[in-house]
């Protein structure tokens, strides 16, 4: 076919002057500036667009607006586009999916002639016996199963964002409605927002060529020079924020609405609601419905007045209401004959000058008349069209044909509401309009135009005008001159709407069950009238059973396409009234690309206040939690050695660091703590473990007395947030007097530790750090290195040292002082690799890694921390239920007896049997072999049975070892 | 979930700003049965209907409240500062 454009018309999108070039199955397709790849391959003669999910059938343009499942391509390497929406990009690679090896010549539409093998819920019935075949069917079935291909070596883009809006009033839709409620709603000074799924504001407007009458002083205007008159009226207005080819997907609890703009997600919150959704057209249900050549009536209008397609040469408009007359009116126009219009009232109300004008130019006028089936192969070659008696039934023998190569549809139109039933409203069908209807709106949720199941100009301006004022004032109740205002266009909408449904007569539903004719219902999934009729006479008779039983509206349209007519045909069958209420609509409402919900990609890491001294010192860095953290400078065992011979400095910025202070702190601490820490005296240090009510430990950590009524507390790393909720939970609702403040971000932490860590710090401090002055388990305030300092001696491994905490802007003075302090000393930094070995040696658990959500201090080997002779604590009378069934587990350290390497996760294995599992293990060079920590059977922790550790299969004999493996007196610690 | 929450310190937020901590209920003296402690500890009401529950403004404030929400509908009837 030859290039079916027309000359240049004011209406429409595209640039004539301006091509561009794509390829569509390698081959390549001309295109004009603003072409969608539809509007593109149909001017290019491409009639045939997709092929059926289940029949492989050729299927053609019917929508043309993104509502359908016909145009699905893949888009650069993209499945599932929608070809009619997503406009051409110079060089763009299309390909046709679900089709083999061509769209023209699919092999797999041989299905269509062995559909007997695919009733409704096959899947439940065939391919059952004889069982040897199933392994070959499901082969077949599974390649040929699903829609486009996802490219599983992608590489992911990137570019998606959130962005997050507040506004008073979002109004959705950007048509007539839409533009009115806008302008009124920002006319009264609220901020509003209006967001339109198409790249320019207008709705249907723009597509229409015809004039209008009774719409105040713009009457006489045409379809599209109205909706530029709209649209620049309401973006001169500086209150209005206008987002375009935006989509409201779903709408949520608060106000909350969720918009797509591209890779946009925009998490819009909005105090009030204006839904000015439209409605679309679909299919009737006849034979061969789904035929390439049917298409819908919009979707010609926009192929003409959008693109300049010729969507045919010769049409039949089939139709119940003007719209098909102005539509076979605009065909004349653009130079294509209409053979015929087909109109299904049996007296047309009014203009029967149109009605000659149209015989005039030799268009056939069949009133009383409805379609019965589309014929042709691959294309509509004409259409057979059937007269209706009196009760609106067919007489099939009468029956007509009529040659044509294209055949309109504007029979059945439906809200585009799914958003009203997101946002509180119900659905609730109405049988004079024959659609489901916004009803019973929450009070901050308003609806205009098409949406209200009035497909009528002037009636949808005045509701656009009306919601914008009610939004508008429920939100400015002082602006009283609306009030009047509303009353005067309440009345003005009542009459219009009144008008419209007196006059309203739904297209007559054709179509029977027992033809073998294919009549579409859902053309996602391939679902016929036969197939719905079939699953109410199985039994499936309500629409909610049937939808999931047939899975009409489940495709890629979700239900746009058929959710009506389903519920009507359900309904004939069942012999029951029709559901009064849609089936639900979830958002979301259009499909949303994972990448949209995932936004940017993110992860935060938490840096310490001296990160780029460890960069340059070469530190290997490893992510803990969220805090990035050194590994190793060099080696954890060469770092091992100088702490234990010589002297290290580590980071220990990343602990929880909090101050409790105010008259209760120690009553709070007494609280929380397993502890006692009334009782600690200031300037000392008390080791403490919390417990929640069934006394599992959740944290553990230093507390310091800094005077009688603040305490500095650490906590474990990354658990510093909950410890805060914790504290101050427990004193919410309570007499306690103190208040918690998290320090963590504000202090930095070192630990100086090693025999001759004494020699490095004292050289910096005036403090006294002789062991008879600062002992083991004091804390002091000093000055280090010009920097005011918290000093807490404390070993966790097991070397004299001091944690010394300072304002986390001086932490690197004082990290370089103690270098330089050190260097005589051969000091190193170490890190967090060899602090796992150091303090394994001294069997210091770490809350969180050796223990896990069912640990308690009694089995976790910290009996002595629990003081069962204080107050009411959390955690105490669990505990005390655990000590009354005895232990059954303990946390012990062990000893690998030969050579060979635990790690944690092992099993523990007793008798041969699993009996518990190690919690954390490392080579210690102080032991010479792998020491560690091991969950294990109460009689095997006493240290009489003996039991191994299964290390890839092999079991390795451990012991238990009692005391620490290194320094098990604490001398060094308190030296 | 995306309700909206009145933190009484700093008013009304999006619910992602907050943590949940549960029913509020109170926690019995330690001389109750065990059969009571067990029911403190392990059962909670689940109720569908108006709940009253503990809310912490993690990302702003840092306090807890209570808030009294509908959990059929996610409406919040009101929020106050236990006392």
């Amino acid at each position: 076919m030859s290039t079916t454009r027309l000359p240049p018309h004011p209406a429409h999108v595209i640039d004539h002057e301006q091509t561009l070039t794509f390829s569509f199955a390698g081959e390549r397709i001309q295109a004009r500036a603003g072409d969608t790849i539809a509007s593109a391959l149909y001017a290019a003669g491409r009639r045939t667009f997709s092929r059926s999910f289940k029949y492989h059938r050729p299927r053609g343009l019917l929508c043309g607006a993104g509502q359908c499942p016909n145009c699905l391509m893949n888009v650069d390497g993209t499945p599932s586009v929608r070809a009619c929406t997503e406009p051409v990009r110079q060089g763009m690679r299309v390909q046709p999916q679900n089709a083999w090896p061509s769209l023209r010549y699919d092999l797999l539409s041989i299905i269509d002639r062995f559909d007997w093998l695919l009733p409704i819920g096959f899947y439940y019935k065939t391919f059952i016996r004889p069982r040897f075949f199933w392994p070959l069917a499901e082969k077949f079935l599974r390649r040929a199963a699903g829609l486009g291909e996802i490219n599983t070596q992608a590489k992911p883009k990137g570019g998606y964002d959130h962005e997050y809006r507040y506004t008073d009033i979002t109004v959705v839709g950007g048509g007539p409605a839409g533009l009115t409620a806008a302008h009124e709603a920002a006319n009264l000074g609220c901020q509003v927002t209006l967001i339109d799924d198409q790249p320019k504001l207008g709705g249907h407007l723009r597509f229409q060529t015809g004039t209008y009458d009774n719409i105040g002083e713009q009457s006489g205007l045409t379809g599209f020079a109205l909706a530029r008159s709209l649209r620049e009226r309401v973006t001169s207005q500086p209150n209005i924020d206008v987002l375009s080819s935006a989509t409201v997907f779903g709408g949520y609890e608060g106000g909350l609405l969720g918009v797509m703009q591209a890779k946009r997600l925009i998490h819009l919150r909005t105090q009030r609601v204006i839904i000015a959704t439209g409605s679309h057209e679909y299919p009737a249900v006849f034979t061969n419905n789904d035929l390439p050549g049917v298409m819908l009536g919009s979707g010609v209008r926009r192929l003409l007045h959008l693109y300049g397609v010729q969507p045919g040469t010769r049409a039949v408009v089939v139709c119940h209401d003007d719209t098909g007359w102005t539509l076979a009116d605009e065909l004349l126009d653009s130079g294509i004959r209409v053979a015929a219009v087909v109109d299904s009232r049996y007296r047309l109300p009014d203009a029967p000058d149109s009605v000659e004008q149209l015989q005039r130019s030799g268009v056939e006028v069949l009133t009383s008349y409805a379609i019965q089936a589309a014929r042709g192969t691959n294309h509509v070659e004409g259409a057979l069209v059937v007269p209706l008696d009196a009760q609106r039934n067919p007489f099939p023998h009468a029956s007509r044909f009529i040659p044509c190569d294209l055949i309109c549809l504007s029979t059945d139109r439906t809200p585009t509401a799914a958003l009203v039933a997101q946002s509180g409203g119900e659905l609730v069908y109405d049988a004079t309009l024959g659609q489901t209807l916004p009803q019973q709106l929450p009070p901050q949720v308003f609806c205009a135009g098409d949406v209200t199941g009035i497909h009528l100009l002037p009636a949808t301006l005045v509701q656009g005008r009306l919601a914008g004022l009610r939004a508008a004032h429920s939100l400015r109740a002082s602006e009283t001159s609306a009030s009047s205002h509303i009353q005067t266009l309440q009345h003005e909408c009542e009459a219009l709407e009144q008008e419209y449904r007196r006059h309203y007569e739904p297209y007559p539903q054709l179509g029977h069950a027992w033809t073998s004719k294919k009549q579409f219902v859902c053309v996602c999934e391939d679902i016929t009238h036969k197939d719905l009729a079939q699953g109410v006479a199985e039994g499936f008779d309500e629409v909610e059973t049937l939808k999931r039983y047939s899975t009409f509206s489940m495709g890629p349209c979700q239900g746009r396409m058929c959710a009506t007519s389903s519920a009507r045909i359900c309904a004939r069958y069942a012999g029951a009234e029709l559901a009064t209420r849609a089936t639900t609509a979830r958002p979301p409402v259009t499909p949303v690309p994972l990448g949209v919900l995932a936004g940017r990609k993110h992860q935060p890491e938490k840096h310490t206040p001296l990160h780029h001294r460890h960069i340059a010192l070469g530190a290997e860095m490893m992510l803990l939690g969220s805090w990035k953290r050194p590994y190793a400078y060099t080696t954890p065992s060469e770092e091992h050695q100088a702490v234990r011979e010589r002297v290290g400095i580590i980071d220990v910025s990343t602990l929880g660091k909090l101050e409790v202070k105010g008259k209760d702190a120690a009553r709070l601490l007494d609280k929380v703590y397993t502890h006692t820490f009334s009782t600690l005296r200031v300037g000392r240090i008390r080791y403490g473990v919390m417990c929640d009510d069934s006394g599992i430990i959740i944290d553990d950590g230093t507390v310091s007395r800094l005077a009688d009524d603040h305490f500095f507390l650490t906590t474990t790393t990354g658990n510093v947030e909950f410890v805060e909720q914790w504290l101050k939970w427990w004193m919410a609702g309570t007499d306690l007097c103190a208040h918690v403040t998290n320090m963590t971000g504000g202090l930095a932490a070192m630990n100086i530790a090693g025999p001759k860590a004494r020699q490095v710090f004292s050289q910096l401090t005036d403090t006294d750090l002789s062991s008879e002055a600062f002992s083991y388990m004091a804390c002091r305030r000093a000055t280090v290195a010009g920097a005011p300092a918290l000093l807490l001696r404390i070993g966790f491994v097991g070397e004299t040292g001091w944690e010394i905490h300072v304002p986390a802007e001086c932490g690197e003075q004082v990290w370089d002082a103690i270098m330089a302090a050190g260097a005589g000393f051969q000091i190193i930094p170490f890190g967090v690799g060899a602090q796992r070995i150091l303090r394994l040696e001294k069997k210091h658990v770490i809350v969180g890694q050796d223990t896990d959500a069912l640990s308690n201090p009694l089995e976790a080997d910290m009996e002595w921390v629990v003081k069962f002779n204080k107050d009411d604590f959390i955690g105490k009378r669990g505990l005390q239920a655990i000590q009354e069934r005895g232990p059954r587990h303990k946390l012990v350290g062990f000893a690998l007896r030969d050579s060979g390497m635990a790690e944690g996760g092992q099993a523990v294995v007793v008798n041969g049997q699993p009996a518990g599992r190690v919690a954390s293990a490392a080579f210690s060079p102080t032991a010479g072999k792998c020491v560690g920590l091991a969950w294990v059977p109460v009689e095997v922790a006493s240290g009489t049975s003996p039991f191994q550790i299964r290390i890839n299969g092999t079991d390795a004999q451990a012991d238990v070892i009692d005391d620490a493996f290194y320094d098990p007196q604490g001398e060094r610690l308190r030296s | 979930m995306s309700f909206l929450l009145a933190c009484p310190n700093c008013g009304e937020r999006s619910v992602y700003e907050f943590r949940s901590g549960g029913e509020f209920r109170q926690r019995p003296p330690a001389s109750v049965s065990s059969h009571e402690w067990a029911r403190y500890l392990y059962l909670r009401k689940n109720e569908a209907g108006e709940t009253t529950e503990w809310w912490y403004h993690q990302l702003g404030c840092r306090s807890w409240f209570l808030a009294v929400r509908d959990t059929r509908t996610n409406l919040v009837k009101e929020t106050y500062e236990h006392d």
